[in-house]
């Protein structure tokens, strides 16, 4: 039975077109949120319920062609709005936004609660582009939505050096001659079309999220454009083709919110565990940074025939200096083995090779030096540290 | 091809000429009426007190900000039409050095000018950004994320950058803002080496000690252009005065620095 349901012609081709824009939510919601217009992108989301019930009301007619060309005028000119009020008026950016989507989602909101309301023939799904319903959308419409979606995602390709450009550095692009103006219209207009596209698995409320949690949770994994974008794709992706599935499965259950929670379930996992920015990833580091600063202090104190006063860590360490050879107990505490003196010997020597790059080459010591404390000539470029050495020598 | 748009020949040096320039933010005046000619090869200081308009009039130049009122011109020519010979370097703090980019994608943001739209950079220009990269010591550095890098060695980042743009007219905003020593001797030897090969380079600065020993001229601006021209007989008490006023203590500072001849120990 659930087999027969998951495997008509219709939700697969439903399935194929909602894992399309998702897709392309997930690249272009990187562009969008790498130039920081997700706020904007949410205002616009919000704006496409008044063109939905608009254009139901001008054709008369459930048709999602009309429905999503009515919400692309609305959501446009919300945009335009958010621009408007920004340029002339002095509201500052956050409250401008939150000024225009309240509007525009209020303004949406009393039209279509309005028509159900009202009872008017064929009204009965309108409220569905509030929290997405897959359900209803036919192969038709489908092809529709995966087209838009292609083309989307083409364009994100085409144009990703120049839309990484101007996120990163728009005056050194507008100075250099790119049309930065032009550049962002394209981008927005995109985002549009997404929010857009994006209405029949996530609504108007939670379309946002489609092509914002994505890139959000791509960029715990990557540090460069192209892999962001590819890998925000490929969530965007799943979290849609999820939301199809599990709302296909589940009478009545809105296809939205399970695309968000997925969003959301991808994203809680990358911050946790991503291998650079991860929270584990960094307590892990902190780990190592608290054990090599309190081994190099154990050292020192034992090769000066220092008593280790140390916590319950310091104790485990110490513990493991002995396990590891470098230190063993002796008639008053502990003392170094000979490979332990000259471990302490090394760190010494390391130490105040720092300590002299610090002099003559600060920025390369800040950019190289870790807790661990690394020979310098094993991090540094060779040729850069045979200058730096060349430099310290010259230094008095 | 290079100075087709332009009047001047090539052989001639590099040209920037402000024509009575004003600009103003709301109805107020940031700059009123500068006339300057600043004539490559050169490394030219643009030096005032903090709101002067000293990075507006670079911003003006680079078509950034609009003039109320004036031209200015490159070679002869407007911007327009002579922008691939104009490299900028904008302040440091105006990025988001958090952006996932490595520190060759930014330099090769540099040569986008010449691939065009929609085409990316090839072997060619990853070859010559890594060139601009060693010419400013950042060789080893070209795959790490920006935010990974010191103040200085970003601003050295921007530096090559704008050396892969193969400018004629260079127009740096502050490059020496929260740089430390090596750093800045490092950046003024590739400015040096730059109007050695007969560039342009016009250095929006706020530190008037090193100015004296790096710039061969100067314009001293506070909203209006004080003086210009070389540097020893611009930075003169009188001038700096004329600057500098309602700042004493700057003042003071400065005319012992200049007259010990600038270079700081």
């Amino acid at each position: 039975m659930i087999l027969a349901t998951l495997l008509t012609y219709n939700t697969i081709v439903v399935a194929a077109a909602v894992g399309a824009v998702g897709l392309a939510a997930g690249m272009v919601g990187a562009l969008a949120v790498l130039r920081r217009r997700a706020l904007a992108g949410d205002a616009a989301a919000h704006g496409t319920l008044a063109g939905v019930a608009l254009a139901f009301l001008a054709t008369g007619r459930r048709e999602l062609p009309w429905l999503l060309l009515g919400g692309l005028a609305t959501a446009l000119v919300t945009l335009a709005a958010l621009v408007f009020i920004r340029r002339w008026t002095r509201t500052r950016d956050d409250a401008a936004t939150a000024l225009v989507l309240g509007v525009s989602f209020g303004v949406g909101v009393a039209l279509v609660t309005g028509i159900t309301a009202r009872g008017l023939p064929d009204s009965a799904g309108l409220e569905q582009f509030l929290l997405g319903h897959t359900a209803a959308v036919t192969a038709t419409d489908a092809a529709l939505l995966a087209a838009c979606a292609v083309g989307a995602a083409a364009l994100v390709v085409l144009g990703l050096k120049e839309a990484t450009l101007v996120a990163f550095d728009d005056a050194f692009a507008a100075a250099a001659g790119w049309p930065v103006a032009v550049i962002d219209l394209a981008l927005v207009g995109l985002v549009a079309v997404m929010v857009v596209v994006g209405l029949p698995a996530a609504g108007a409320v939670l379309v946002t999220a489609l092509l914002v949690i994505p890139p959000v949770a791509a960029r715990q994994w990557t540090e460069r454009v192209p892999s962001l974008v590819t890998l925000s794709a490929v969530i965007g992706a799943g979290a849609a083709l999820a939301g199809v599935v599990v709302s296909g499965l589940v009478p009545r259950l809105a296809t939205g919110p399970v695309v968000v929670l997925a969003c959301a379930a991808v994203c809680a996992v990358s911050v946790l565990a991503a291998p650079e920015r991860g929270w584990l990833a960094r307590r892990r580091r902190a780990r190592w940074a608290d054990a090599a600063w309190r081994e190099s202090r154990i050292l020192a104190a034992l090769a000066a025939e220092r008593p280790v006063a140390g916590d319950a860590a310091d104790n485990a360490l110490l513990r493991r200096l002995i396990a590891t050879g470098l230190a063993e107990p002796a008639t008053a505490g502990f003392r170094l083995t000979v490979a332990g003196r000259e471990r302490a010997v090394e760190q010494a020597r390391r130490r105040a090779a720092w300590e002299a790059i610090l002099v003559v080459a600060p920025d390369d010591a800040r950019a190289f030096l870790t807790m661990e404390v690394p020979d310098p000539a094993t991090v540094i470029d060779p040729a850069r540290h045979a200058e730096i050495t060349r430099l310290s020598r010259t230094t008095p | 091809m290079t100075d087709s748009a332009g009047s001047g020949d090539a052989a001639a040096g590099p040209v920037v000429e402000f024509h009575d320039v004003t600009v103003a933010y709301s109805g107020r005046p940031v700059l009123w009426n500068v006339d300057l000619v600043i004539t490559g090869p050169a490394v030219f200081g643009i030096v005032g007190p903090n709101g002067a308009g000293k990075s507006t009039l670079l911003k003006a130049a680079l078509g950034l900000v609009p003039l109320a009122g004036g031209s200015i011109r490159f070679d002869g020519a407007p911007l327009a039409a002579v922008r691939h010979l104009v490299g900028y370097v904008p302040q440091r703090e105006t990025v988001d050095w958090g952006f996932p980019v490595s520190v060759m994608d930014v330099v090769l943001m540099g040569t986008y000018g010449r691939v065009g739209w929609f085409r990316r950079p090839g072997h060619r220009e990853r070859e010559w950004s890594a060139e601009c990269l060693r010419r400013v010591g950042l060789a080893d550095l070209a795959g790490r994320q920006i935010g990974r890098l010191s103040g200085g060695q970003q601003q050295r980042v921007f530096l090559a950058r704008a050396l892969a743009q193969r400018a004629r007219i260079y127009l740096l905003d502050e490059p020496m803002a929260g740089v430390d020593a090596g750093s800045q001797e490092m950046i003024f030897g590739v400015l040096d080496g730059l109007r050695a090969e007969g560039r342009l380079i016009i250095v929006v600065h706020h530190d008037l000690r090193s100015a004296a020993s790096w710039f061969d001229g100067v314009a001293l601006i506070d909203m209006r252009l004080v003086a210009a021209g070389p540097t020893a007989s611009v930075l003169t008490p009188k001038n700096l005065r004329r600057t500098y006023a309602g700042q004493p203590t700057v003042l003071e500072e400065l005319s012992r620095a200049v007259a010990t001849g600038g270079r700081t120990p």
